[in-house]
């Protein structure tokens, strides 16, 4: 749903309030959802052509399921939340945060009309849309030129990359490194795009173990290798400055597909190649 | 206030309302450099929260007298912003990763920033004892946790402290608890260990303070120039510290970071 005019102005007819671009794309993939359960006219829209949304409740981005049944649509082709985003969409995005901000600010006790905190509003909004980029692109786009047929049949593995997210639960930091290793079949992927696979899906609000499924899952389906094997070990802020407050612990989480799953041996030689040292 | 620490010291007097700066000036009888002021060129200086306190011990913190329902209404408009910001984003607030999200998140915002609830005095809770001791005490490895105050996300890395005490010591827990009074609250690096700095220099009066702090600023690191190995060093050198170049020595080596 995209527009090029300034004129258009949104109206959700539930709140009779207005709304953005942006929560009015969102609130109709909501509405696409749950339409069979709504009655023709229980929606006022007031534009007539809509774009139909083929993309279902989403996880984060990630397609619909229950815990036990299989997954019908797989992580490369989910659709990305800003995908459409054009910079009129983005500014207004800016905008609204940028105002929830620095209500913030007043919110916590300080004077967000002193020197330092004049700007901070927009600055900590661009910093969010920067930390949550990952919702911008789509992962088909960024692995589909970088397939090559190579006859490797030795296991690939790249190692200690450094990762930075948002902890979905306190939007507060959480980083760390991520060795991701995989035994082709007959194709490999460019090296940097394992690299890429990781920022798009750190670049969000995430929890460490649907990360860590995400980028095992993207490879497998980008290549269909013998294996893919990912551990992701990271530091959570949410746990350091706040809560528990325990300095020194660390997270790790790992995805271990095909090969890897069955065959102990192969695992073994992926942990101690691909191990983390300490950060 | 006069003091004789490396930084623009601004005091206002409270009959004419006039700002003076005694910058690098000892003693009253030097008194040949005084800059007046003016609305017109306030803004070049970094007055803290608009009004520099008089004395560090009267530091009124922000939310120092807040009541519970304060505190509560604080936190219920901050979660209806969170929420508007994860709209905003482009996530959907009702999927159940994030049902709750924006009401932690402002508990954790409200957590971050609890340093503007305290004020130092109260946290010094007469810690101060007569002791005669003349060598350098160093609280070393003190961890922080700070929110860089113009992007909002955090910093965090190591403060040691010293000090030459003149007849008074302070109990070396008070020393961490000022460490996290001024680090839980929106910090620029340089203001935070000039803060520190001071308040243990009005604390104990000592012959000198020297506070460093290393820190990764996790706006560098995880946005704009993305250099994921650098750290920011800052420190604080006042009295002795400042003027004789082998007691600042001595602290830096015996405070070393590991």
């Amino acid at each position: 749903m995209t527009s090029q005019s300034t004129d258009i102005v949104f109206i959700d007819s539930t709140t009779s309030r207005e709304c953005h671009l942006f929560e009015f794309t969102s609130k109709l993939r909501t509405i696409m959802k749950v339409n069979q359960d709504l009655p023709h006219d229980s929606v006022n829209l007031t534009v007539r052509s809509v774009k139909s949304c083929t993309c279902s409740n989403h996880d984060n981005g990630d397609s619909d399921r229950n815990t036990n049944a299989p997954r019908k649509y797989s992580v490369l082709d989910e659709k990305a939340l800003r995908e459409d985003d054009t910079k009129l969409v983005r500014d207004q995005r800016v905008q609204t945060m940028s105002r929830s901000y620095e209500i913030i600010l007043e919110s916590i006790g300080e004077d967000p009309t002193r020197q330092g905190l004049l700007k901070t509003p927009k600055r900590a909004a661009e910093a969010l849309v920067f930390f949550t980029k990952g919702y911008e692109q789509s992962i088909r786009e960024i692995v589909s030129d970088a397939i090559f047929d190579e006859d490797c049949e030795n296991m690939v593995v790249v190692k200690e990359i450094d990762m930075y997210s948002l902890c979905e639960h306190h939007m507060v930091p959480f980083f760390g490194k991520v060795s991701v290793g995989y035994l082709p079949n007959k194709r490999v992927l460019g090296l940097s795009k394992i690299a890429r696979i990781v920022e798009v899906f750190s670049r969000r609000l995430q929890v460490q173990e649907r990360l860590t499924r995400q980028i095992a899952e993207a490879i497998a389906e980008a290549i269909k290798p013998r294996g893919v094997a990912v551990i992701v070990e990271c530091l959570h802020m949410c746990m350091i400055m706040r809560g528990a407050q325990k300095v020194n612990s660390r997270t790790t989480t790992s995805a271990m597909l095909g090969v890897f799953r069955e065959d102990p041996k192969s695992r073994e030689e992926f942990l101690s190649l691909g191990r983390i040292n300490p950060f | 206030m006069i003091s004789n620490c490396d930084c623009i010291n601004i005091t206002q007097d409270k009959k004419t309302n006039v700002f003076y700066n005694f910058n690098g000036i000892k003693n009253q009888e030097e008194n040949k450099e005084i800059l007046i002021l003016t609305e017109s060129n306030v803004d070049q200086y970094d007055l803290h929260n608009g009004n520099r306190r008089q004395n560090i011990s009267d530091d009124n913190a922000l939310r120092e007298n807040d009541t519970q329902t304060v505190h509560d209404n604080r936190l219920k408009t901050m979660t209806s912003f969170y929420k508007d910001i994860l709209i905003s984003i482009g996530e959907d607030p009702t999927r159940e990763g994030l049902l709750k999200t924006p009401k932690r998140a402002a508990e954790a915002m409200l957590f971050f920033t609890k340093g503007y609830e305290q004020c130092v005095s109260d946290v010094l809770n007469d810690a101060i004892f007569e002791e005669k001791c003349e060598n350098m005490v160093i609280v070393k490895d003190i961890d922080i946790y700070s929110l860089c105050e113009h992007h909002l996300v955090p910093f965090f890395g190591k403060v040691s402290v010293g000090y030459l005490p003149n007849a008074k010591v302070i109990g070396l827990s008070k020393i961490a608890r000022i460490v996290e009074v001024y680090s839980r609250r929106l910090q620029v690096q340089e203001r935070l260990t000039r803060q520190i700095a001071e308040a243990i220099q009005e604390a104990v009066q000592p012959r000198g303070v020297a506070v460093i702090i290393e820190c990764a600023h996790m706006c560098m690191v995880m946005r704009g120039a993305q250099k994921v190995n650098s750290r920011t060093t800052t420190s604080a050198m006042l009295g002795v510290f400042r003027d004789d170049h082998k007691s600042r020595e001595e602290f830096l080596s015996l405070a070393r970071f590991t």
